[in-house]
């Protein structure tokens, strides 16, 4: 995988998720956070840090990306939700624009 | 302005509080046959179960966002969150809507809602919202825009909660029987209302529309039904900005109400059907520069009010169905030159008033004759009215030789001739008409031949053959018809071999097909495939318990009708509990 094509999410207590530069756009929010000029330092980096995402979360949420993925290809699975994380995965999804 | 409400269907999503609600149920597909019990229009079961919060709804095929599918899960098991007041607001709101439209809101999770900050309760129709709702409703404040309440227990009592939610701009208390003047009291300071409706309230009296006096902001006041109203009018006198008035079926009005109603000059719509106002009652009207839609419908005045309504410069749409208008004076309606819709269904008219239509109304695009005295002769002053969308001649004495003066009206889009003497070869006339959607031949002398020679109106979305004489032979043709969403078929002609054709029609959501006693399960079996439906009719067949079981695929269906078949009311009510959520109406019931 070459580095340019990932992007390194970093959860609030410090956690690295290296996904698919493809994946995480599927969250309007970090497309924005990567493609607008105002943004340098994500966009040199490829690096976002989410100080209010903790790692069970942010994890959940690349999950979501790749079935978001999935699902484009046709790959019709259900997304599986624990009930005790639904509210703050909600909060995150509405971050994200996701 | 719709015309056949199916876009009701389609723009179900995009809820907005301070979305203007449209009014189309004036616009031109008022009255349709009277004669027998039908299956009722497409626009009503496509439409009135709609909720504002239907966005939830995710479209096959489409990816659901992980934000959506949060809300889906926590409205589905809402019970094990006591408290939504740490989420932002438009998530809360969201949570909410989705609870309403799946039907899993109780007293209970509502609580969960206290000081959530939300703008908008669509709660109308909602099962078992009483006064113990109203303190969480209250507890939204300053941030709630919007409540609808319609249907609901709350009371007069309950009322009092809404005093501390100052910014509410429209307020729905429709069929509340239990909210009289003293409950109109606690809404009297709620200066930003801009929309207000309290229809069919029995108890709301004249000295009960003096709190409505303070809201000044008011828009739209809608009062359909509220039959102790008279003489309360003068209290809405100082709503210089009311631009909407409906006063609908409250037959307590009088001329002397129409006074008060000259002072609001912003108004654009007035709907007094029904009510005992006279022509004298009109002239008050006549300083409503803005006036756009008047509804007369019912009401005991003649032609002599139209000197009146030539005065009214902005006046398109007018009603006059079922009112005193005759030949006489009738050539008063040449100065009525901006009319768009005109409705003159059910008076003493007959083809000397078409004339005067001719001469002035160049703008017309529907127009109402059900049951005048309109004869061939008279539809020869139809020819030139070619931006003519809606045309409405049912009961009429028009024949063969009529249509042919209809047949350059390339713009008509509707019409109906049932109970007309039309019959199959004047069908010919109607070939030409590539734009029309929404035909009506519901007469006896109509048979598979006529139906033959309609074949290349493909754009039709609505026929109704509801006693037209059609047999199996006939339905070859409907196969032409790939846009149908509305048929029927009821004059005991048809056998299942007839509905294999009427099974390729996919786009059909609304299918009459009783009083053809020859049709069996097989006929059940063969429209499984018609997912789309959403209300269906096959009285008065050999329809059997086992045969329902095929319409298990209709999750759509809202409606169905299987009177007199071989199928109890029991049979339906338990084959909808495991099959068909969204089944409102059924019979037998």
């Amino acid at each position: 995988m070459k580095k340019e094509d990932t992007v390194k999410l970093i959860s609030s207590d410090g956690f690295e998720f290296i996904v698919d530069k493809e994946a995480a756009m599927v969250s309007q929010t970090i497309r924005n956070m990567l493609t607008s000029p105002g943004s340098f330092a994500e966009r040199q980096h490829g690096e976002v840090t989410f100080p209010e995402i903790s790692t069970t979360i942010l994890e959940k949420i690349c999950q979501y990306f790749y079935w978001h993925l999935e699902f484009a290809s046709g790959k019709d699975r259900e997304f599986p939700i624990e009930p005790e994380l639904t509210l703050e995965l909600m909060m995150a999804a509405n971050y994200l624009h996701t | 302005m719709s015309y056949f409400g199916y876009e009701n269907i389609l723009s179900m999503g995009g809820a907005c509080s301070r979305r203007q609600e449209r009014d189309s149920e004036d616009s031109l597909s008022r009255g349709f046959s009277r004669k027998y019990c039908k299956s009722g229009s497409l626009k009503w079961w496509t439409s009135s179960f709609s909720y504002p919060s239907m966005d939830i709804r995710v479209q096959k095929g489409e990816c659901s966002s992980l934000l959506d599918m949060c809300v889906q899960k926590i409205s589905e098991d809402v019970d094990r969150h006591n408290t939504f007041s740490m989420l932002p607001r438009d998530i809360s709101q969201q949570i909410l809507n989705n609870l309403v439209y799946s039907r899993r809101l109780t007293g209970g999770s509502f609580e969960a809602f206290r000081d959530c900050a939300l703008q908008d309760l669509y709660l109308g129709e909602y099962a078992g919202v009483d006064d113990s709702w109203m303190d969480v409703i209250s507890s939204q404040g300053s941030s709630l825009l919007s409540v609808d309440l319609s249907g609901s227990d709350v009371t007069d009592f309950g009322l009092t909660y809404l005093k501390d939610c100052q910014s509410l701009m429209s307020l729905n208390l429709n069929y509340c029987d239990q909210i009289s003047d003293h409950g109109l009291e606690c809404i009297s300071g709620l200066s930003n209302l801009t929309s207000l409706s309290f229809r069919r309230n029995d108890s709301i009296s004249a000295q009960g529309l003096s709190a409505f006096s303070g809201l000044v902001n008011l828009v739209k006041l809608d009062l359909e039904r509220c039959t102790g109203i008279h003489g309360g009018i003068v209290h809405l006198q100082g709503l210089t900005k009311l631009e909407s008035l409906n006063m609908k079926w409250c037959n307590c009005i009088t001329d002397s109400d129409m006074k008060p109603l000259s002072e609001l000059t912003s108004l654009t719509s007035l709907e007094i059907s029904c009510s005992k106002v006279t022509d004298f009652g009109i002239n008050f009207l006549r300083g409503l520069q803005k006036l756009v839609l008047l509804n007369l419908e019912g009401c005991l005045v003649t032609s002599a009010c139209l000197d009146s309504l030539a005065e009214l410069p902005a006046l398109s749409n007018l009603n006059l169905n079922r009112c005193n208008i005759s030949d006489r004076g009738c050539e008063k309606f040449s100065r009525l030159e901006k009319l768009k819709v005109l409705n003159l269904g059910f008076n003493d008219i007959g083809d000397t008033c078409l004339v005067h239509l001719k001469a002035g109304m160049t703008k017309l695009e529907s127009l109402n004759l059900d049951s005048c005295k309109i004869g061939d002769e008279g539809l020869v002053n139809l020819a030139g009215h070619k931006q003519l969308i809606c045309l409405e001649l049912s009961d009429t004495e028009v024949g063969n030789n009529g249509l042919e003066h209809l047949s350059g009206l390339s713009s008509l889009e509707k019409i109906n001739l049932s109970f007309t003497v039309v019959s199959d070869s004047g069908l010919r006339k109607l070939c030409g008409l590539s734009s029309l959607k929404s035909l009506n031949l519901d007469a006896y002398q109509i048979t598979d031949a006529g139906l033959a020679i309609l074949t290349s109106l493909t754009s039709l979305t609505d026929l109704d053959l509801f006693g037209a004489r059609i047999t199996d032979v006939g339905t070859n043709y409907l196969k032409k018809f790939k846009n149908l969403r509305s048929l029927e078929i009821c004059s005991g002609g048809l056998t299942d071999a007839g509905v294999k054709n009427i099974k390729e029609l996919s786009s059909l959501m609304c299918l009459n097909l009783s009083q053809n006693s020859c049709l069996t399960d097989k006929t059940v079996e063969l429209i499984a495939g018609l997912t789309s439906l959403v209300s269906l009719n096959l009285s008065n067949s050999r329809i059997t318990s086992a045969g329902l079981q095929h319409l298990k695929t209709l999750k759509s269906l809202r409606s169905l009708t299987l009177e007199s078949c071989r199928v109890t009311a029991n049979d339906i009510k338990k084959f909808k509990s495991t099959h068909l959520p969204n089944l409102v109406s059924f019979r037998p019931e």
